[in-house]
């Protein structure tokens, strides 16, 4: 009972600050991936987790969100302030279009569209090369002007990326924070019915179209704030980032932590870059090793790892209450 | 002149269709009766286009080494295919679609890494086999007699296929697993034997093609990744499960591929998901398939 | 009184320590460079001519008495990947400098990196001017190959001796590299001959499989001759689709490529397939003929042993370089920090198996020649090499 009142989420993230202080460069590089990719996991469970709907273009908005910000940026010298909600609102536009033409279609064909229009992004990416810098990609996106963060006490010494650290850190929070609340908020609830039923839902007067759309857009536009953050952490945005194996990545974060659960996709993020590290390592064969952890979750563990925890937590409960 | 160049990008696209054919038509059979879209089948084709190389340097000194190779690769890869269905794909039948298209794609992953392991990074070659090396011509053109010979070969096996669908007991089966599985295997059929056959079938066509494609491209790492999407965009096209379809999706899609660099040189890896993506809002079970039920 | 004398030595060593361990610290250097795919046929060689180049310098000793260390990673020619890993490679394995790439979508972007994290980054391949022009120049970024505007006039001085020829066409990969090799190229025929007309560009994206489409696009518009840009995978996958079209056939040969399709290395990937005739060039012709140089001679043996080949590579050479120029640069500097090191370099002299060059002082490359000639059978080789190469441009302006 005590597991629920104690502030968890607090306590994870306030350790995650205090990287930059207790952990090495390296560390704080890979603290910083983790929660970027935590929250594009987490926006992709709102598809897949909470609506039912599989997409396989969801990096489209992550990479138009990279984009959008880094152009913005680099190109037209845009403060973060300005670019970065432009990102998501650019990523939530593109999703509205994109959706509002997928969510007309039942599964496997919804996921071959969502497919299509993420290669579409990254046709026009690739081949943009004025705006986009095609295959050469947008180097060297300025940080954002953190100045003002040496006037808070503490955070003047840190390195400029260690302090964008902290300012991306922050951003995730709230981002997932109000994630959390859609979720919970009856408008989740009722994405939740029609994932477990969507004739019935249908039945009682939903426009499931209309959700699912809404859903979409949610995604993107979290997903674009996601792909904004990295383009500023990895100090360049390019035309791989919007590859069709990032979507597969992204789904397996998701299906690794347990798409059943909020916090799963964060889990499986943390596991997946840190598995990724320690193969990478020991041998170059880093795909192998990953279709056998796939392997392993579809025939042993679909739950992921929160799932299978959960399970665990469950049984014990109930051989106390025993 | 102008005439020649419309022959020319019409014979390279209808080559490229062909070739695509005979990959796509395996993925569209599989979804026709499994309902499963195999990542994996990429796969299947550059472990044919690798076991055909591996194959020529075994066989290099016997007369018909090239198409000794080819039967080598495909049949290779057929087993392999026989191997998964029966261990894994088995037991993921009736669970979430997304676990199946999950479960293929670890196989993406497994098998890219394999090839890499056991034949290196480097790009290889084969040459082509001397009966076929050599060109007509026509209209003013260069054919390379190879690619026409492919070009023979795809309708060759649309045909066979159209044949054992349409005249045999085994394809009226396939045709009724396509239709109405439940019915099917209430009747007393034997729908697990018709899915491994239609599976190791796939696999065969996959490891076929990939085998005789080498005399034309290189084979190298990442070529299964470049292949599923354009066998991806051949059957939406086409229409999922749909034979014919797959023959005239691929055709189509050839044809833009080759004349698209005539018209629009810097959109056609554009234009192709466009078109993907106009087929699947229009009519998203192509042109010659049926709804989903 | 006594026993603390005799426990002295025991403080003494742990202070010294670490002086000691700083001598003995190897110079790490970071090496990202292709070593899978359709460009793996150059990277690998590139790889182990650094490799053998720091072998003999550690054998000598090292650089300021320490070793050096290559850090070697497959960038698979990819500018996200080499950026990430040469990321990784500064913040995660500390080295000191980074050299390596093949391409020139990897390198400018390495170069970013290089810029913000203050690190020597030298280039031993890329050829595209952006990376060393006034608006992405910096202390750090330097250049052991050729460039694009180098290999331009070399290309259109060979074309330009075929007097017969009126109507030229150009193939190139879709990416920096390709862009600029045919500008370049194009800029120089104009000056040398301004008689010849460009009348069709292709431009197929790096790493495709299937070129026919713009083989038969370009022959429809009958080129007298071709300036090919292809290279590595690519232009083997091309000549093996171009050949049974008759297309080296229609142009009788006259295919002038500058992208070091020369090489032992291509030649035997291609082996009985090469189009016999083309002009090509490498940086090292590594089968020289006559007037081969004597340290050449024996730089070829010792790479032959130490890569176990029967026939050395042509791109060795390269990385050789490369690394044997950081090597003296960190020498003239004293020492290994960066800043040192780069204003060491700068108007920097180094010898090299295939002659002398400099790093010049206001964009940091080299301007290197390149050794040209037509691909030819030769009854003592199992793959085609070249006639008697010729170093071209005969001269280029340094800046």
């Amino acid at each position: 009972m005590t597991a629920q009142r104690i502030p968890w989420t607090l306590i994870v993230f306030l350790v995650a600050a205090t990287v930059p202080w207790l952990g090495s460069r390296y560390d704080t590089f890979l603290a910083e991936q983790v929660a970027i990719d935590a929250l594009f996991a987490v926006s992709l469970n709102l598809l897949l987790g909470t609506t039912g709907l599989v997409s396989f273009g969801h990096v489209a908005y992550f990479g138009v969100g990279a984009y959008v910000c880094g152009i913005l940026m680099k190109t037209y010298n845009l403060p973060f302030i300005v670019a970065f909600p432009a990102a998501g609102i650019g990523a939530a536009i593109f999703a509205l279009i994109s959706g509002y033409f997928c969510v007309r279609l039942i599964k496997l064909y919804f996921a071959m569209l969502t497919l299509a229009f993420s290669q579409i992004v990254w046709a026009i990416v690739y081949k943009w090369n004025d705006v986009t810098g095609g295959d050469q990609g947008l180097p060297e996106i300025p940080f954002p002007n953190l100045d003002w963060m040496s006037s808070i006490p503490g955070l003047g010494d840190l390195r400029t990326s260690d302090q964008f650290y902290l300012l991306a850190l922050a951003v995730i929070a709230i981002c997932l924070a109000i994630m959390h609340r859609i979720i919970r908020s009856p408008f989740g609830r009722v994405l939740t019915t029609i994932r477990d039923n969507p004739e019935r839902a249908a039945f009682i007067g939903i426009n499931v179209r209309a959700y699912q759309l809404a859903a979409f857009v949610v995604a993107g536009g979290f997903a674009g704030f996601a792909g904004a953050l990295y383009g500023i952490f990895s100090r360049g945005v390019f035309a791989d980032y919007v590859f069709w194996s990032k979507s597969a990545e992204v789904i397996i974060m998701a299906i690794l932590g347990g798409m059943d659960f909020f916090w799963g996709p964060p889990v499986g993020a943390l596991a997946l870059v840190w598995l990724n590290q320690q193969v990478t390592d020991l041998t170059q064969y880093w795909p192998f090793v990953l279709g056998t952890i796939l392997l392993i979750l579809l025939f042993g563990f679909p739950g992921g790892i929160v799932g299978g925890l959960h399970a665990l937590w469950m049984k014990k409960r109930g051989a106390a209450r025993a | 002149m102008a005439g020649s160049l419309l022959f020319s990008q019409f014979m390279g696209g209808f080559t490229t269709a062909m070739f695509l054919f005979l990959i796509a038509s395996g993925l569209s059979l599989v979804f026709g009766v499994m309902r499963v879209i195999n990542f994996a089948h990429g796969s299947f084709y550059m472990l044919g286009a690798y076991l055909a190389w591996q194959g020529m340097t075994w066989f290099q000194p016997l007369f018909g080494s090239f198409w000794l190779a080819a039967l080598f690769a495909a049949s290779g890869v057929a087993l392999l295919g026989a191997v998964v269905e029966r261990l894994f794909f088995r037991s993921l039948y009736g669970r979430e679609e997304l676990y199946q298209l999950l479960f293929t794609y670890a196989l993406v992953l497994i098998l890219g890494d394999a090839a890499k392991f056991l034949w290196g990074t480097n790009q290889l070659t084969v040459s082509t086999p001397p009966a076929l090396s050599g060109g007509i011509q026509m209209f003013g053109t260069t054919q390379p007699l190879y690619n026409l010979f492919v070009m023979a070969v795809g309708p060759a096996i649309a045909f066979f296929g159209w044949l054992v669908l349409n005249r045999t007991g085994v394809g009226r089966m396939v045709r009724a697993a396509q239709m109405d599985r439940e019915m099917l295997d209430a009747l007393g059929a034997n729908v697990g034997t018709i899915y491994t056959g239609m599976f190791v079938f796939s696999a065969f066509l996959a490891g076929l093609s990939g085998a005789l494609v080498t005399p034309i491209q290189s084979i190298v790492p990442g070529m299964d990744v470049l292949i599923i999407v354009q066998a991806f965009i051949v059957v939406v096209i086409g229409g999922m499960g749909s034979f014919w379809g797959t023959f005239w999706g691929a055709v189509i899609y050839g044809q833009v591929l080759s004349f698209g660099i005539l018209v629009f040189p810097s959109f056609s890896l554009f234009s192709v998901f466009a078109l993907m993506a106009v087929i699947l809002i229009v009519r998203p079970w192509g042109l010659f398939g049926r709804p989903l039920l | 009184m006594r026993s603390w004398i005799k426990l002295a030595p025991l403080f003494v060593v742990p202070m010294l320590w670490p002086l000691t361990a700083g001598a003995s610290d190897p110079i790490k250097i970071g090496f990202p460079i292709p070593l899978s795919g359709p460009t793996a046929v150059y990277g690998e060689p590139v790889l182990k001519g650094a490799e053998m180049a720091v072998a003999e310098v550690n054998a000598k000793g090292g650089v300021l008495g320490r070793k050096l260390q290559l850090l070697s990673r497959d960038s698979k020619a990819s500018a996200d990947e080499a950026v990430r890993l040469s990321r990784e490679l500064i913040i995660k394995d500390n080295v000191d400098f980074l050299v390596g790439t093949l391409t020139s979508a990897e390198a400018p972007a390495v170069s970013t990196v290089a810029k913000e994290n203050k690190i020597v980054f030298i280039a031993p391949t890329s050829k595209s001017t952006l990376l060393t022009d006034p608006q992405h120049i910096h202390p750090y970024i330097f250049r052991v190959s050729s460039n694009t505007d180098v290999e331009g006039l070399a290309g259109a001085t060979e074309m330009a001796q075929f007097k017969d020829v009126k109507t030229v066409a150009t193939i190139a990969p879709d990416y920096a590299y390709g862009r600029d090799s045919i500008a370049a190229f194009a800029k120089a025929l104009k000056k040398l001959r301004p008689d010849i007309q460009i009348v069709d560009e292709q431009w197929p994206k790096l790493g495709e499989p299937d070129f026919t489409a713009f083989i038969t696009a370009q022959m429809s518009k009958k080129p007298d001759a071709v300036y090919c840009s292809l290279f590595a995978g690519d232009f083997v996958t091309f000549a093996k689709q171009a050949a049974p079209r008759g297309y080296f056939k229609a142009i009788n040969n006259r295919l002038v490529d500058g992208g070091e399709v020369g090489t032992p290395d291509e030649a035997q990937a291609l082996g009985a397939d090469y189009p016999y005739g083309i002009i090509a060039d490498a940086y090292d012709p590594v089968i020289w003929g006559a007037n081969e140089p004597p340290a050449h001679k024996t730089f070829i043996a010792d790479l032959n042993a130490f890569a176990k080949t029967k026939y050395a590579s042509g791109w060795s050479v390269v990385g050789y370089q490369s690394i044997y120029a950081l090597a003296e640069g960190i020498k003239k500097a004293g020492n290994t920090k960066s800043d040192g090191v780069s204003k060491a370099l700068e108007g920097l002299t180094f010898d090299t198996p295939v002659g002398q060059r400099t790093f010049s002082v206001k964009s940091h490359e080299t301007f290197a020649p390149e050794y040209w000639g037509v691909m030819v059978k030769d009854p003592n080789y199992p793959f085609a090499i070249i006639k008697d190469p010729q170093m071209l441009p005969a001269s280029f302006p340094m800046n």
